[in-house]
């Protein structure tokens, strides 16, 4: 089971542009098709859809979102294990590793590049020890 | 680069490294292998037995060295950053094993192999460079001779983001106490295969591949992980550092034993590490003192208060944690010396520098212990070291012309500090020292061999068997003997296997003291299913920190179903557990180390018995023991040989 695109679709590309795994097949101006295969379940789509024309898995329409409103992983290291795992999940490669103070002997994870997050929450659903939180952007 | 099949958990292959040909292959390894002997230690088994021709030299082009990872490694489990150092020991002459944490783990299966492979000798110093897109063996000239600090900071700005493991100047030297280092300071230290490392001519590796790690089912991992993470963040208020002796004392007075809940433990390692054992080991018998004559009448509270676990961790700056590891029971300690900071000293540090050479300054332990880890040098051993050279010191088999005139008195720091800087520096009586007790004695003749103790060649660890015989059973009976970490009574009550093996015996709540140095089916039992489960641990690269939580809280036979997808039951995870054992004790005799000369005899086992302190009285049945435990695994009672069928069934998987 995967997201799906309604019949709503207005052809737009939005969603096709951001969709990280290229999931998303269609032409310009045509309604836009999901390939469950391919699709991770991100939901980047439904946020992105101004014509808000995508359900996720179980029916439900997914509401678009300014993307400055969209969560953010927000790191507890006192919790942080520094296994990286949420790196690896990351399927855009926004995360990265970093010596966060000076006795670091081990790099933690940090939101490296903000502009590439879609906010998909897989760092948040993988940490063994729930040391991510999605926060609302800061200023 | 090479993908190895459709692999979960595991990587699928190993990397060999031929340092004489300088190449570099990557081997695709059959499913079957992790199968039946699952990966890290059991892997570097399957591999070590069948490439390492018999007799060849430890330091020899014919040796070969192994650093793996673990299965579970990387997975979204916890506690299992631990990777393993593996080859033919120089310090015993049979199977030789390390096992250290730090992050160098899962930077192993990043690369995407389950274990790289080290044979040949190289003509001049090399380390190994990999990422996902090279393997290089790149000239280390430059490097050769920096400790493992230097070494280590000097790879990673090379290699920004890289992970490495070292060896320091007493692995370049051969010290047959050289270890392997990483994370500054983490070592693999036992079993001498620092010197194995420097021979070949090895000064580093260094990783900084970025391959994902395969997991079956990442849910059931995390919900796994949820469970055993609820249980390890578990921390009540628990008693101030200076009350942690009197515990031991009580727990020495009472003439029956509680069979122990590992999570106790847990709570004082999250609050101290691993020093929290200091005070309370002492006064319950359970740590040898003055190389292994000594008792807690020599060693007494207010002697020992000076390494009570509040006064260790003043100095810590943070805590320190391993890959995967929730708890954190390192730390990183300020130092009043030239280094900025320093790892806060083990329990095994602060016994072999504090009680058993009596040396009351702390201050000498922090330094030693940096001293050793920028080294590259095991400080149990070096602690054995030290004491054996003092009680020669004292019986006139070491005088002070051989010490340029240093007197090597109990308890004396100044001649502490001095013979760690001569075995480090391979100089004087500390050239003779730094390749173990057991040569050393050879050497020195005299008597001295009385005084030297040790398993096959290794120093036995701060963990006295007459007070738990466990303890001296492992030491004795395991492929690799002398470690630790091998097994024990308490390690026994901790696993809390019973819960979920079916042929592990089950303990009762309470009983009498006296029923310890029993003998019989059931301790053979306990002891086998030790080993058993150890080797299942490091198959999964398990820290046996987290298994002391207890099998029912830290769900590692799930995992593993989780991770690869197999449906195998606890029983036959044991039984890998069997076949790995019993590999490890066919790679000794074929390297002809006879399995009863390793059995510890003297002060550790009861020999004569001590007539004060805490372990008065008390002798350890060892051979009795021993014999049990090899008949446990049907091996031979006498000799410790297992059969050609046994050997033939675990020596015939490809």
């Amino acid at each position: 089971m995967s997201f799906f695109i309604t019949t709503d679709c207005t052809g737009c590309t939005a969603c096709k542009a951001i969709c990280p795994t290229h999931a998303i097949v269609g032409k310009k101006k045509h309604r836009h098709r999901i390939e469950d295969k391919a699709c991770i379940n991100c939901g980047a789509c439904g946020r992105v859809c101004p014509a808000i024309a995508v359900a996720n898995p179980f029916g439900t329409i997914v509401t678009k979102i300014p993307r400055k409103e969209w969560l953010r992983p927000l790191f507890d290291l006192g919790l942080c294990m520094a296994c990286h795992i949420c790196i690896e999940t990351c399927p855009v490669n926004a995360l990265d590793a970093a010596l966060q103070t000076v006795q670091d002997l081990h790099p933690y994870p940090m939101l490296a590049r903000e502009n590439d997050c879609m906010a998909c929450g897989f760092c948040a659903a993988e940490c063994p020890v729930d040391a991510v939180t999605l926060e609302k952007r800061q200023g | 680069m090479t993908i190895f099949g459709r692999s979960k958990g595991f990587m699928g292959g190993i990397m060999v490294v031929d340092l004489s040909a300088h190449t570099i292959e990557r081997q695709t390894v059959s499913p079957k292998v992790y199968r039946t002997f699952l990966s890290g230690m059991g892997l570097a088994a399957h591999v070590l037995y069948h490439r390492i021709p018999e007799g060849a030299d430890p330091l020899g082009p014919d040796n070969m060295l192994g650093f793996v990872s673990g299965l579970l490694t990387g997975t979204g489990s916890l506690f299992t950053g631990r990777w393993m150092v593996t080859a033919k020991s120089p310090l015993t002459g049979g199977w030789g094993e390390a096992n250290c944490g730090g992050q160098f783990s899962p930077a192993i299966k990043r690369c995407g192999v389950d274990g790289i492979f080290f044979a040949g000798t190289s003509p001049k110093p090399v380390y190994l460079y990999v990422d996902d897109t090279t393997a290089q063996l790149r000239d280390a000239g430059g490097i050769w001779g920096m400790d493992t600090v230097e070494t280590e900071t000097f790879l990673i700005a090379q290699h920004p983001g890289a992970r490495v493991a070292c060896i320091g100047p007493a692995g370049e030297r051969l010290s047959l106490m050289a270890g392997v280092s990483t994370d500054q300071g983490r070592m693999a230290a036992r079993s001498g295969l620092g010197a194995v490392m420097g021979a070949k001519r090895l000064k580093a590796v260094v990783l900084a591949g970025k391959k994902r790690i395969p997991v079956h089912n990442k849910e059931a991992m995390k919900n796994i992980s949820r469970v055993c993470n609820k249980w390890v963040q578990f921390q009540p208020p628990f008693l101030p550092g200076f009350l942690t002796g009197p515990v031991g004392a009580l727990l020495r007075i009472m003439p029956w034993a509680i069979t122990q809940d590992g999570l106790l433990y847990k709570i004082l390692l999250k609050k101290w590490g691993t020093v929290s054992m200091n005070q309370m080991s002492v006064e319950m018998g359970d740590a040898p003192v003055q190389n292994w004559k000594g008792s807690n009448r020599n060693w007494g509270f207010f002697k020992s208060l000076s390494a009570n676990p509040d006064r260790l961790t003043k100095k810590e700056i943070r805590k320190y944690h391993c890959y995967s590891c929730p708890l954190g029971c390192g730390g990183i300690c300020r130092t009043n010396g030239k280094y900025a900071h320093t790892h806060k000293p083990e329990y095994e540090t602060v016994l072999s520098f504090g009680g058993f050479v009596l040396n009351r300054d702390v201050d000498t332990i922090f330094a030693v212990n940096e001293t050793l880890n920028r080294a590259g040098m095991d400080t149990i051993s070096a602690g054995h070291a030290v004491a054996f050279a003092m009680e020669c010191f004292e019986k006139k088999i070491i005088t002070r012309k051989d010490t340029a005139g240093m007197a090597l008195e109990w308890g004396n720091p100044d001649a502490v500090t001095w013979l760690v800087a001569q075995m480090v520096n391979r100089q004087g009586i500390g050239h003779i020292l730094a390749d173990g007790v057991a040569r050393a004695a050879a050497r020195l003749d005299n008597g001295a061999k009385k005084f030297a103790f040790h398993a096959g060649g290794q120093e036995l660890a701060m963990h006295d068997g007459r007070n738990d015989p466990g303890f001296v059973l492992h030491y004795s009976v395991e492929p690799a003997p002398g470690r630790h970490t091998n097994g024990a009574w308490l390690y026994y009550e901790m696993y809390q296997l019973w819960k979920k093996v079916n042929t592990a015996p089950r303990m009762p709540l309470v009983y009498a003291k006296a029923r310890r140095y029993e003998t019989g089916p059931d301790k053979a039992a306990i002891g086998s299913a030790n080993s058993r489960f150890l080797n299942v641990l490091n198959g999964c690269g398990v820290c046996q920190f987290g298994a002391f939580l207890g099998i029912h809280r830290i769900r590692i036979f799930d995992w593993l179903n989780a991770a690869t997808g197999w449906h195998m039951t606890p029983d036959e995870y044991m039984d890998a557990g069997t076949r790995i054992q019993t590999l490890k004790q066919a790679f000794n005799i074929k390297h002809g180390i006879q399995p009863k000369n390793c059995i510890v005899k003297g002060r550790p086992a009861g020999d004569p018995p001590m007539n004060h302190g805490a372990n008065k009285g008390r002798r350890v049945d060892i051979d009795t023991l021993a014999a049990d435990y090899w008949a446990a695994f049907g091996w031979d009672r006498k000799t410790g040989h297992p059969s050609e069928q046994q050997i033939a069934a675990v020596t015939a998987i490809s």
